[in-house]
């Protein structure tokens, strides 16, 4: 059984070792910092390096990348040439079949095998909003991240957070930090998928999810005693499942430093 | 008009009182533009996704999608599309995404053209595509496209200056 909690890496207790991939979108400050801090490795692909330089200012000695990698036809001259002048690693990855995320996890998970370091995720800022043809290469992204490693890779943007489910296992998501927001949801992207689930508001008992026959957005989790823990959502697929959901929203003050 | 059916989204109870509209009205429709629907909730983009799917069964209309600059549009299995972007409005960039199914595809007009190849999530999906190159004298030609499967055209919109709204 693979088990798995989202949000346990935006918990400054939480448990999970992660990596950081900054993508080409806003950076959300109240995420950045909780997992800059925890990130063993943290990346920008491209234009990611812009939102790092920006929103870091003032203090951008004390958030340097370990690399930075793409085709570099998004990062800005003096923000390219400032990482570069702190010796961060800018790696060329003209590659044209393959994105710059893609990329960017590749060398991530060299890195990590180089150092010799014990990860349990992959959390990944950007990717699901802006030009519509990103969204749909994150999703295609994580496709391609299931084949290079065992390791769940996660993808945060504003309130949402998107992770591909890898068919014929039995997924159990705890949904129990807090952090969680109202809504949740399990998209078939790239074919059919036989489905079941519990813990969920509407569950699917062996079901075939498929865009024009039933897709499941806007689903919630189980209700509960409010003196319980909610119950974990348990997913079988038989076939690569995006399952997403809502992060509560924090107020300004609750980032943590 | 209250519209409480659970297992449909907001949008497509839009499209089908849409539809209702113009039949009551008897008006010549050549298509229906939907502004948002590509941002925000993760969820709710994918939902707008699914009842593009949905609105190919309910109307031969096209349904185009538009937010922030990007426009989704979804093809239908088994006819020859011809795409006319000549207006002067597209933005450079333009994809397709096999989703849903794996769509067998053959285009013409692009950069990177398919040629009776599968598009499908984890083998090729085609993003961050353009148009084919042309002569600034003449016009850039329609993309074509075929496909077995419900296809999805997304394409970037050019940015306009602010004092560029049309009154």
């Amino acid at each position: 059984m693979d088990e798995f909690t989202p949000l346990d890496c935006l918990l400054p207790s939480g448990k999970q070792r992660i990596c950081l991939v900054i993508l080409n979108q806003p950076l959300d400050e109240r995420y950045f910092h909780v997992l800059w801090s925890k990130a063993q490795i943290r990346a920008c692909a491209d234009g990611g390096a812009n939102h790092l330089y920006r929103l870091t200012e003032g203090r951008r000695e004390s958030f340097l990348p370990d690399y930075i990698n793409g085709d570099f036809d998004s990062i800005l001259p003096e923000v390219k040439a400032f990482y570069a002048g702190k010796n961060c690693k800018l790696m060329e990855t003209p590659d044209q079949d393959l994105t710059d995320f893609t990329k960017c996890l590749a060398i991530m998970l060299e890195e990590i095998k180089a150092k010799k370091l014990q990860i349990d995720s992959i959390v990944t800022l950007g990717g699901l909003g802006g030009r519509f043809d990103q969204t749909m290469a994150t999703e295609e992204t994580l496709f391609h991240a299931q084949k290079m490693t065992d390791l769940p890779v996660v993808v945060i943007q504003d309130s949402s957070l998107a992770f591909l489910l890898k068919e014929g296992r039995h997924h159990q998501l705890n949904v129990n930090t807090g952090m969680e927001g109202k809504w949740c949801s399990l998209v078939p992207v790239g074919s059919p998928c036989l489905t079941t689930t519990s813990g969920l508001k509407w569950n699917l008992d062996n079901q075939v999810l498929a865009f024009g026959q039933l897709v499941s957005t806007s689903n919630t989790y189980e209700d509960h005693d409010p003196k319980d823990c909610r119950k974990p959502v348990t997913i079988t697929t038989d076939n690569p499942l995006l399952w997403s959901m809502g992060l509560k929203r924090l107020q300004s003050s609750q980032t943590f430093l | 008009m209250e519209t409480p059916d659970q297992d449909l989204t907001d949008f497509t109870k839009c499209l089908a009182i849409m539809l209702e509209e113009i039949k009551a009205k008897k008006l010549q429709i050549d298509s229906i533009v939907t502004l948002g629907g590509l941002g925000g909730r993760f969820d709710q983009t994918m939902a707008t996704v699914e009842t593009l799917f949905h609105a190919q069964k309910m109307t031969d209309l096209p349904v185009v999608v538009i937010q922030d600059s990007s426009l989704a549009f979804l093809l239908k299995e088994g006819r020859h599309h011809q795409l006319n972007v000549n207006t002067g409005m597209e933005g450079k960039w333009c994809s397709l995404v096999p989703v849903g199914s794996p769509c067998l595809t053959t285009t013409s007009g692009l950069k990177w053209n398919l040629d009776n190849q599968v598009l499908a999530f984890g083998q090729l999906v085609s993003t961050s595509n353009t148009y084919e190159d042309h002569d600034p004298k003449d016009c850039r030609k329609p993309v074509t496209i075929t496909t077995d499967n419900p296809l999805l055209w997304s394409m970037g919109i050019k940015r306009l200056q602010s004092s560029q709204t049309f009154l």
